[in-house]
């Protein structure tokens, strides 16, 4: 993801203090979710074998703030990418029609 | 509560601030895209929550679940990317967007703002007055004292440097380590960031409270907020701005015995006291260097009315006193006694001050900050000294 970012100045790559902002902000709000599934006892933690067993709270291993990140990430490159797309189709499509 | 009602109050929140961050938005935000990374995201999530879940990372209470599945994802952990794709584009558009404020020069401003060399001064009351308390480092202590080192101070400081943007323009201390000179079209998006970096943390620190912390949390917002925004602007009322500003200092501890469970007993007491009647002379201090230019842009503080000569001298006495109550506190607070001494030979000198030559008095406010990272040493030591002997 950060790949495709660097290679297309996406999102960090394109302002990196606003991307910073909305990472912070989009792991912030995701952690208060799983926060509040944990404290209601939805969410169990698996004792899987390829966990890094690094607990953070009750519940809330290491890897769950890595994942949320990672699809705050994939959501924004995800959408700049598309815009970028999009913008660019639709800036093809007039030219095409005035047969320039 | 069950997971559909969980996600559903969660989605339903991330929908209604995209809808709003959307509007103001405008044109910046592309809704074909949005619907776009959306499909994308829900495969996503439909394949690798399945690999995740059949690799036995996490599992879900099964009686709390709504019962379809997708893959072997239950239907409620689509709510995350849903959540994601309504709301951060939107932020993100409106972030970005052409002619807006930009975001680097905002956080610039916001480092500068937050004084960074104060974080300290919120913080350690905190996570000391946590840690003697519980004799633990838990994740309760970490999130409070990231929330008193950075938050906190950028919430404090920064709306000061938005509503005192009159009087700093006219002060020549300002743009350094003493706070920040404020570009005026910083100013609402500072107040939303300060917004935004709090109510996270106020969140969490009020839900794992009781009503004791809940209180003092409230107290200490409440002296964040009504020490400069319009309409409350307590520092233009003498006394009142000594006591709001001691507030800030003294209310981390509060929040962080709270939260910890404290007995408020004598000693205890008697060391909050004499932490606020420290607080009490170090703002009525700050405030005499400020006199002429808070004057000229009519800003009343405890200096500014009752004058530079009798500001001080009211400080060298409320820091004799801080030091009396600290001899009354069990062994080894007593030792804490001396940290008083520093402070009255460096303010000493200026007991005679006149008004028009109190701007000279930023030499000793300049020595002050210096003095509060060797005084937050001696009263660690002291700490130190009563964690061995109680424990």
């Amino acid at each position: 993801m950060l790949l495709l970012d660097w290679r297309f100045r996406l999102f960090f790559w394109r302002d990196a203090a606003a991307a910073a902002l909305v990472t912070l902000a989009g792991t912030a709000f995701l952690l208060l979710w799983d926060a509040a599934g944990i404290a209601a006892g939805i969410f169990l933690h698996g004792a899987s074998a390829i966990a890094t067993g690094v607990m953070l709270g009750p519940e809330m291993p290491l890897e769950e703030p890595v994942f949320l990140v990672f699809l705050v990430l994939c959501t924004m490159v995800l959408y700049t990418g598309a815009a970028r797309l999009l913008s660019r189709r639709a800036r093809r499509r007039p030219k095409a029609g005035s047969g320039s | 509560m069950s997971y559909p009602l969980v996600a559903g109050a969660f989605l339903a929140l991330a929908a209604g601030a995209g809808l709003l961050l959307a509007r103001r938005a405008g044109a910046a935000l592309s809704w074909p895209a949005v619907a776009l990374a959306g499909a994308a995201l829900i495969l996503l999530t439909a394949v690798f929550d399945s690999l995740m879940i059949a690799a036995g990372l996490f599992s879900y209470a099964p009686d709390l679940v709504a019962g379809p599945r997708i893959g072997l994802a239950p239907i409620e952990d689509f709510a995350y990317p849903i959540a994601a794709v309504l709301a951060l584009p939107a932020l993100w558009a409106l972030l970005t967007r052409p002619g807006g404020a930009s975001m680097g020069r905002l956080l610039r401003h916001a480092w500068v703002a937050s004084r960074p060399v104060s974080w300290v001064n919120t913080a350690f009351p905190f996570a000391a007055a946590m840690l003697l308390t519980t004799r633990e480092i838990d994740w309760l202590l970490v999130v409070g004292t990231i929330y008193y080192l950075v938050p906190y101070n950028l919430a404090m400081y920064g709306i000061n440097d938005v509503f005192d943007y009159p009087s700093d323009v006219r002060n020549p201390r300002k743009g350094g380590i003493e706070g920040a000179l404020l570009p005026p079209e910083y100013h609402r998006p500072m107040v939303w960031l300060a917004a935004a970096t709090n109510a996270p943390f106020l969140l969490i620190l009020l839900v794992s409270g009781d009503a004791l912390s809940a209180a003092a949390i409230a107290l200490s917002t409440f002296a964040l907020v009504a020490y400069s925004a319009p309409g409350l602007r307590f520092k233009e009322r003498p006394l009142l701005d000594s006591i709001t500003s001691s507030t800030h200092f003294v209310s981390p501890a509060l929040v962080g015995l709270a939260l910890a469970g404290a007995r408020f007993d004598s000693g205890l007491v008697l060391v909050l006291l004499a932490f606020f009647v420290w607080g009490l002379a170090a703002h009525a201090f700050g405030a005499v260097q400020d006199i002429l230019p808070d004057r000229e842009a009519g800003i009343g503080s405890i200096a500014t009315v009752i004058g530079a000569r009798r500001t001080v001298r009211l400080a060298l006495l409320l820091w004799i006193a801080a030091g009396a109550i600290m001899l009354a506190v069990p062994w080894p607070g007593p030792l804490a006694a001396l940290v008083a001494l520093p402070y009255l030979l460096n303010c000493l000198p200026y007991a005679n001050v006149s008004d028009a030559d109190s701007a000279r008095t930023n030499r000793a406010w300049r020595r002050f900050i210096l003095l509060n990272y060797f005084s937050g040493f001696l009263v660690t030591l002291t700490m130190i000294l009563f964690w061995s002997i109680s424990s």
